[in-house]
This record gives structure tokens, C-alpha cells and sequence, in this order.
């Protein structure tokens, strides 16, 4: 038996342990650490995997037989699946406590990693579907086990109703690709090509959170237990893209420049949309789900631009722009999966997230908040961090096709730098005020001003996924050539320790950290000079308050003004006067999510008339049923006799 | 490593760190003779850097390290920036590389720290000018990144080195692109060093400042620092205009002289336009950064219909 088997083998065995002995009555506390060990190995068998370029266990079949193997592209998911799950087993083991509740959530984590886990390394149709089903429908149990209320049920019918509407594409494509044995077999080509590469957008970009497809995810992340949202975010919403990656890199023939071009829109418009409403949220959990879809959306940007590169017959660029994209599917992994558990601990302290309720973190929870601000330095796509490096990639790769293409292309490649250009900006701007807000000024509430250091254990898994985020920054260089191999056209990237195009340049990223790491460290050291003795703020010779203090709403206004066309904000100003003095004036303002509003709820209006018209059917009465069933049959016996069932 | 190569690599830290202030102080100089003032000497800066430098720094309460780190961490960045733009085609390799987008994102990681700072003081003012930054950070990076297209377009890459190679002879300006991105890197640099009409740096009424409202709680060397770094964009935005859009053909000394004529035009541009032009409306700047940026795309688009190659 192979090394990576027997990884693989082991670390299954071990998550599936930890989860049973959950299950069974085991403190959730021992459980979950079972299942990061287990996690632990299953990641180690990706990555030996990646590294090895040999795949092990069985091949793709287009048949139903149960099949498991993985290849160098599942053992990437697989390590990034991995990465995520063994910080938030730990994280999840100082959080959930103990009891009844603690343990079903134990359970249920164990079973959605081992769902996650077997997604990738599914082999044929059967498991394929049985793991892409299992994985929607497990995070809801998660929810439902967690919170009770109405608001829960609400977020995950809706949740429920999107994918499952949406997926239905994945069936199809996937069900199409098998019926013309196109799994690990020959591309499918020929008429079927297209609309297949369409149900397969659309289906898979619904799961991985694309716009306009996205409602679903910042109703449904917010609502789980902080390391489920880690999961989902990190890790959940990657496997549709890896999907995606099979089936238009991989089974189906190209079936054209638009499939690229579409999946570029389709980012761009994730991109910025998903940005501009995070920028607009108040809640951090949900702040942070927005910015699950803008991250999905820069790494569809990047898999587009490789399509349409690829069809360009450029097979470097292409293999530049899906390094990218893997690249980012990583660090993305890894910053938010951090965020999700810092807000987590955050919680856990100090109760509700609300941004203007929170403040002067950093002080009393020094490894927390320092590890949650490194991830929100990664996330804006600074320097020297990771999502700097991956951004770099896609942005090289965007530029490529706006110098190159022809008119057409290189307009779309133009918009779609300016695309990314303004989310990393918008960003950086989104990300400015949740550290400000969070970690850094006054406490603004009591349970702030009184927090104290999480535990051990939560403190080393975010410090591990901050120390990733770092690395990653610092030698992206070592891990892009493998990600360009694993792309369409297989061509070599330049290895190194610096991140290499193939004609427009690098990014030294070691020189970068080290220049700006001691040129900082020198003028701190120049600047330690007496200081006078601290004192507040000036404030106009007010004496600071924490109700005077800059909200949320405030500080993301300049944005909302100038944007007011796109955005659209309510505002509502009301004064009651009382013998001519002004006595209250209540404000309020929102931004509505204008896809919910313009978009969802008119269709779910209809689906309910519809849905009260077809109701009518269920009469509860015996002989109508039969009737309907005689119908049927009557109608497929016709359908029969005139031929259209072949 | 050739004489040229060295003399450019001193040429990038004397005139980044040296020169920068001088350049700031120039543009004063000029804009109050042409409005009929004495006005400061050009020299100016360079004492008020002095009397900093000497300087105690104060420190707000409550406070965290990102406070003092800001400063520094600026500096360094825009220090960075300064040494990755090449002194017409030639300089060393300082280990950072020469990358356009590199140097976008050193200065948005400058405007980063700065925000941060101004949130852990707290002070309205500093956070005011902060968010304005940040809003318009968002349109300027986009108008910022399209210049780089249109530039990179002769080259095919965002290397600074090769861009600038690429626009070296005067024939650079028969591409209508390169009129267009020339047109569109004046408007962005006016937003990038805080000038007059998008901001005004001689101005500290709070409803209006942009640039100088997060560093109003510093004092000391670390304001030093801060306005250093003001200075130093200057630097940057000249540089880079007379890289990648002045014509600089020859040899090293040639360009040189180059970087020196870019730069006295700029100064005489800049103070001329900061005397005739008053300052917009902050709600306007959007609008007119994201008409540079559509003027971009119609330069790209005319770069693919053959244009005048």
C-alpha cells in the first residue's frame, strides 16, 4: 500500500473515530481533537499527493461502482480542506463546551469534514453526488442543532431552497458528462459541450456563493457556530470551483471563448458586489460572508482568465492565471477561515458582534486580535501577506489579456482588472474599519473593556492559520510552479523563491518583507525619542465619549454618497416636536441588498402564488390520487407510442 | 555594476529622500509669486523637518502599538516605492524588484497604516480624513491600474524598467494611447500627492482636509516622518511621469537631464494649476477620476483599432 493511501486511510479512520465517539457520548472536547489529528493526516496525504504528482487509489470512471482515489489537484483541495479543519476541531473543542448540543455539533463537524474530504477524492458518479448532497445538507443540521430561533430556520430554508434550486444544474452537468462516459474517459465535445459548460456554471457558482446567485451565504454563515463558519467559508464553498475546474478544464472539450469570458463576468461582478454590501454591513459575522463571495469571485476571475487564455493558445498565461487561482483558493482558506474563528473568540468574550459595539480588542486579547489583524491585512490584499501575492497573480494575468487579446478580449480583460483593482481597494477600505472598529480606540461596551485572553488551545489554532498567511506572503514562489502544473496546458512557471511571470515581471516577495521589516524596524528605533506624558485625544475640549465615537455607517459614508445611485440607501429622519421643542429624532439608515429586493423577492413571490395554486392538487382524497396516477401513466404510455421516449 | 547603474541608484535615494522636500517646497515657493506673495523659501520643508526631528512625540491615551508603528511603516513603504522606480531605464537591483503593481500596493499599504492610526486615537478629524482617503483610494486605484494597462501595452509588462525602455523614443507619442494615459496620470497624481483641485495641502480646515487629517494627532519625528512621505510622493510622481511618459532616448546622463526637465515642468505645472484651479467639491472627484478611467478604456480601444502605431 501506498504512503499517501495509508495517510489518507489514516486520517479518515480518525476523523470518522472522533465523530462516532461524538456521536455516541464522548466529550465533544476529546472528539474534536481526534478529528484534528485526523484532519492533521488527511492533509499530510494531500500534500504528499501535490508534491509526489502521482495520483493514488482508484482513477475516474463514468460508472455508479463506489470509487476513491485522489490526484495532485484533489490532493490540493484536500490539503486546503485540511488546513482549515484541524484549527477549527481545535478551536471548536474550547467553544462548544460540553453537554448533549456540544457533542451533536462534534458529530456533525467530523461528518462535514469527512464530506468535504470526500468530495475530493470521489471517483465516480455516485459518490460524486452523494458527497455534493451531503455537504449542502450537513452545515444546516449544523445550524438547526445550534440555534432554534426563527431567524435560524428562515436563513437556512433559504439556504436549502437556493442551492438545491441552483444545484440542480451540478446534476445535470454532471449527469450529462457520465451518460457520455466524459468521466476520466474522452472530453465530452460537440453540441452537448455548451450546455453543459452552462449547467455547470450555473449550478456550481450557486454552491460556491457567485453572484447573482449568492443569497443564500450571508444568510447562512453568520448563523453557524464560528468554527462551522470557518468551514463553510474556507472550505465548503472552494469545492464547487474544484468542480468546476473538472468539468471545463478537464472533461468537456472548450466549447468556446464565452464559457471564460461568462466566468470572468461572473467574478467580476462577485467581486464588486460582494465587496461593496461588506463594506455596508454592520455585523462582523456577516461582514465576513460578503467578503466570502468577493474572494470567490477574484479566484472565478482567475480560472476565466485561464480558460480564455487557454482558447487564446497562450499555454503559459493560462497556466500563470489557474496558479493564480488555486493560489488564492488557498490563501482565502486559510485568512478567512482565521477571521471566522477570531470573530468566534470575539464572541465567546464579549457576546454580540455589532461593529460599533465592540472596540479595544487588541489590548485585552493581545493573540487574538494581533492574529485577526494579520488575517485582515492578508484579506485586503496588502503586502507583503498573502492575498497581496495572489492578487499580484491574478492581476498580472488580467493584464496580460488586456495588452494582448484582441479588441474584444482585452476590453473584458481591462474591465476586469479595473474590477479587481477597485476590490482590492474597496477592500483594504472595508477592512480599515473592521480592525478600527474591533480591535483598536476605546472599548464601547462594558464586556469589551473587561475581556480577557482566550485559552491555550484557541490561541494556536489561529496563531498556526496566521502563520500560514505569513508564509504564504513570504514564499508564494515555492508553491505557484506546482499550482501552474496542475493547470490545462501543464506548462512550467519560472521556481523560485519570488513569484515569476513569463514576460511582465516579479514580485521578489522575500526582498519586500525584509526591506519593509527593516526599514520599519530602523525608524521606529530612530523615533523612540521622549515622549510627553500620554494624554486623550484632543476632541475640541470635549472629553471623549464612546457615544460621540465614529460608527460603522459613519465612516464607510464618504462611499455611500458617492456611490448613491448604485447603492441606493434608505434613510429615515424622524422628530417629534412637542410644544416647539424639538424633543427626540430618531434616525435610522440602511443600504438594502438590492439583489434580494429586485431580484429573489419578486421570484419567491411567484413560487409562492404557484406553489398555493398547485396546492389545490393535494386534495387528501384516495380516488383523486389514483386518478393522478392514472394520468401519468396514460400520458407516458401516449409519450411511448409517439416515439419521444426513443 | 557599471557606473550608470550606480549613479542611478544614488540619484534614486538622494533625490527620494533628499530632493523630495526641496520639490515640495519649490512648488510653495512659485505658487506665491505667481499670486503676487513672497511666500516661503523653497527651503523651507527642510527646516520645519529639522525642528521635528528635535522634537518630543506625544502619545494619545488609550492607545496601541499601531499608533507609532504608522509613522515608520509609512516611510518605509513610501521609501520602498521611491527605490523600485528605475532613473529613466538604468538602476540597481535593490532586491525589491521594479514592479508597477508592487508600488500600488506599497502605497495603499501607507493609507492602510494611516487609517488604523487615526482609528486607534479615535479622533474625529483624523478619521474623517482617513475615510475621505479611502473613498477616493477606491476610484483613483482603478483610473491608477488602467494607466498602467495603456502604458504597459508597447512593453507588454509592468516592469518599470521595461515600460520605461518602451517609452523612450519620442515615437511613443504617435500611439493616441499614450496622449490618453498621459492625460490620465496627471489627474491621478493630483489625487495621489494631495494637490489642489482634489486637495488642498496648505489648508487644516477640518471640513476640508483629505491628506492632512490623520496626521493631526502626531508630533515629533514621527510627523517627521509622515511628511517626509508626503514630500516623497512627489518624488514618485515625477519620477514615474518622466519614465514612462516624457521622452528620454540616449544614454544615462541624457535621461538624467530628462528626470530634471520632467521635473521643473512639473513644479511649473502644478504651481500654475494650484493658482488658477480652485478646489472641487470632494462628491465631485469621483466623478471626474472615473471619466479618466473611461478615457482609458477609449485609449486601450483605440490602441486595438490600429491606432497610429
Amino acid at each position: 500500500m501506498d504512503f499517501g493511501e495509508i495517510l489518507a486511510l489514516a486520517g479518515a479512520l480518525a476523523t470518522a473515530g472522533g465523530t462516532v465517539a461524538g456521536a455516541l457520548g464522548a466529550p465533544s472536547r476529546a472528539s474534536l481533537r481526534v478529528q484534528a489529528i485526523g484532519a492533521v493526516a488527511l492533509g499530510a496525504a494531500g500534500a504528499y499527493v501535490l508534491a509526489s504528482g502521482e495520483a493514488i487509489g482508484a482513477a475516474f470512471h463514468s460508472g455508479v461502482q463506489p470509487a476513491l482515489g485522489l490526484d495532485p489537484l484533489s490532493g490540493l483541495f484536500l490539503l486546503t480542506i485540511a488546513l482549515v479543519a484541524a484549527p477549527a476541531a481545535l478551536f471548536a473543542g474550547e467553544t462548544l463546551g460540553e453537554g448533549g448540543q456540544a457533542r451533536a455539533l462534534a458529530a456533525t463537524t467530523g461528518t462535514f469534514v469527512l464530506s468535504l474530504a470526500g468530495f475530493v477524492a470521489a471517483r465516480d458518479l455516485s459518490t460524486l453526488l452523494a458527497f455534493w448532497e451531503l455537504m449542502t445538507l450537513i452545515p444546516s443540521l449544523a445550524i438547526i442543532i445550534y440555534r432554534r430561533d426563527a431567524e435560524a430556520r428562515r436563513g437556512v430554508f433559504a439556504y436549502l431552497a437556493i442551492t438545491h434550486i441552483g444545484g440542480a444544474g451540478a446534476w445535470i452537468a454532471l449527469l450529462l458528462l457520465a451518460a457520455h462516459g466524459a468521466l476520466g474517459g474522452a472530453h465530452l465535445g460537440g453540441a452537448l459541450a455548451a450546455p453543459v459548460a452552462l449547467a455547470a456554471l450555473i449550478g456550481f457558482s450557486t454552491k460556491a456563493g457567485l453572484m447573482p446567485f449568492h443569497s443564500w451565504l450571508p444568510r447562512a454563515h453568520p448563523l453557524a457556530p464560528a468554527h462551522m463558519s470557518a468551514l463553510m467559508s474556507g472550505a465548503m464553498i472552494k469545492l464547487p470551483l474544484y468542480a468546476l475546474i473538472r468539468v471545463l478544464f478537464e472533461w468537456s472539450a472548450p466549447p468556446g471563448l464565452w464559457v471564460g469570458v461568462t466566468l470572468m463576468a461572473v467574478g467580476a461582478l462577485s467581486c464588486l458586489g460582494g465587496v461593496l454590501y461588506a463594506l455596508m454591513q454592520h455585523e462582523l459575522k456577516r461582514l465576513l460572508a460578503f467578503h466570502s463571495i468577493e474572494n470567490v469571485g477574484i479566484v472565478a476571475l482567475g480560472l476565466g482568465a485561464s480558460l480564455v487564455l487557454r482558447d487564446l493558445g497562450e499555454p503559459a498565461w493560462s497556466a500563470l492565471a489557474f496558479a493564480a487561482a488555486l493560489l488564492h483558493t488557498l490563501n482565502h482558506a486559510l485568512f478567512k477561515s482565521l477571521l471566522f474563528l477570531g470573530a468566534g473568540a470575539f464572541h465567546r468574550m464579549v457576546g454580540a458582534l455589532e461593529l460599533d459595539r465592540l472596540g479595544g480588542l487588541l489590548r485585552r486579547m493581545p493573540w487574538t486580535g494581533g492574529a485577526f489583524a494579520l488575517g485582515a491585512l492578508a484579506i485586503a490584499g496588502l503586502p507583503p501577506l498573502n492575498g497581496f501575492a495572489s492578487e499580484w497573480l491574478t492581476l498580472q494575468s488580467l493584464l496580460h489579456l488586456g495588452t494582448t487579446g484582441g479588441a474584444g478580449i482585452s476590453l473584458s480583460g481591462a474591465l476586469a482588472t479595473a474590477a479587481l483593482a477597485a476590490t482590492a481597494a474597496l477592500a483594504a477600505y472595508c477592512f480599515a474599519k473592521v480592525v478600527g472598529l474591533v480591535l483598536l480606540g476605546a472599548p464601547r461596551r462594558s464586556e469589551c473593556a473587561a475581556a480577557t485572553e482566550a485559552p491555550m488551545a484557541m490561541r494556536i489554532a489561529m496563531s498556526f492559520l496566521a502563520l500560514a498567511c505569513i508564509a504564504l506572503g513570504v514564499l508564494p514562489g515555492l508553491l505557484a510552479p506546482t499550482l501552474a502544473s496542475l493547470g490545462p496546458t501543464h506548462a512550467a512557471l519560472p521556481s523560485g523563491v519570488s513569484l515569476t511571470t513569463p514576460s511582465s515581471g516579479s514580485l521578489p516577495t522575500l526582498g519586500l518583507v525584509l526591506a519593509l521589516l527593516a526599514l520599519t524596524a530602523l525608524l521606529l528605533r530612530l523615533a523612540r525619542r521622549p515622549r510627553a506624558a500620554a494624554a486623550p485625544a484632543w476632541a475640541c475640549g470635549q472629553a471623549p465619549a464612546p457615544h460621540l465615537a465614529w460608527t460603522s455607517a459613519g465612516f464607510t459614508k464618504p462611499l455611500r454618497l458617492a456611490l448613491v445611485v448604485l447603492l441606493r440607501p434608505r434613510r429615515e429622519v424622524a422628530t417629534v416636536t412637542e410644544g416647539g421643542v424639538i424633543q427626540r429624532i430618531r434616525y435610522s439608515n440602511e443600504v438594502p441588498h438590492l439583489f434580494d429586493t429586485l431580484m429573489y423577492a419578486p421570484v419567491s413571490r411567484a413560487a409562492l402564488r404557484w406553489a398555493a395554486a398547485a396546492r389545490r392538487l393535494q386534495s387528501g382524497s384516495v380516488r383523486a390520487y389514483l386518478i393522478y396516477l392514472l394520468a401519468l401513466l396514460a400520458l407516458l404510455l401516449a409519450l411511448l407510442q409517439a416515439g419521444v421516449l426513443g | 555594476m557599471s557606473a550608470a547603474t550606480a549613479a542611478a541608484g544614488a540619484l534614486q535615494v538622494l533625490g527620494g529622500v533628499l530632493l523630495a522636500p526641496g520639490i515640495a517646497g519649490t512648488i510653495q515657493t512659485l505658487k506665491a509669486r505667481l499670486q503676487g506673495r513672497r511666500g516661503p523659501s523653497p527651503v523651507q520643508p527642510y527646516r520645519e523637518l529639522r525642528r521635528l526631528w528635535g522634537k518630543s512625540g506625544v502619545t494619545p491615551e488609550p492607545r496601541t502599538f499601531v499608533y507609532s508603528l504608522a509613522p515608520a511603516l509609512v516611510a518605509a513603504s513610501t521609501a520602498i516605492a521611491v527605490l523600485l522606480i528605475p532613473i529613466g531605464s538604468v538602476a540597481p537591483d535593490w532586491g525589491v524588484g521594479h514592479d508597477a503593481l508592487v508600488l500600488v500596493g506599497l502605497l495603499a499599504l501607507a493609507r492602510f497604516a494611516l487609517a488604523l492610526a487615526a482609528w486607534d486615537t479615535g479622533s474625529a478629524f483624523a478619521l474623517m480624513g482617513a475615510a475621505r482617503d479611502l473613498m477616493l483610494s477606491v476610484f483613483v486605484e482603478v483610473a491608477l491600474l488602467l494607466v498602467l494597462l495603456l502604458l504597459a501595452l508597447p512593453a507588454g509588462s509592468t516592469d518599470l524598467i521595461s515600460m520605461s525602455r518602451a517609452a523612450a523614443a519620442p515615437s511613443a507619442w504617435s500611439a493616441p494611447s499614450h496622449w490618453v494615459a498621459a492625460v490620465a496620470f496627471c489627474v491621478i497624481a493630483l489625487a495621489e500627492i494631495g494637490r489642489q483641485p482634489i486637495d488642498n495641502p496648505d489648508t487644516h480646515l477640518e471640513l476640508t482636509m483629505i491628506h492632512e487629517g490623520p496626521l493631526l494627532e502626531y508630533a515629533g519625528r514621527d510627523l517627521a516622518y509622515l511628511q517626509w512621505a508626503a514630500a516623497a510622493r512627489h518624488w514618485i510622481v515625477i519620477a514615474l511621469a518622466s519614465d514612462l511618459l516624457l521622452p528620454h532616448p540616449g544614454s544615462f546622463l541624457a535621461q538624467a537631464a530628462a528626470l530634471a526637465g520632467g521635473a521643473a515642468l512639473l513644479v511649473t505645472a502644478l504651481a500654475t494649476l494650484e493658482t488658477v484651479q480652485a478646489k472641487m467639491r470632494l462628491l465631485r472627484v469621483p466623478a471626474l477620476i472615473g471619466s479618466v478611467a473611461l478615457l482609458c478604456l477609449l485609449g486601450l480601444a483605440s490602441w486595438f483599432a490600429g491606432g497610429v502605431r
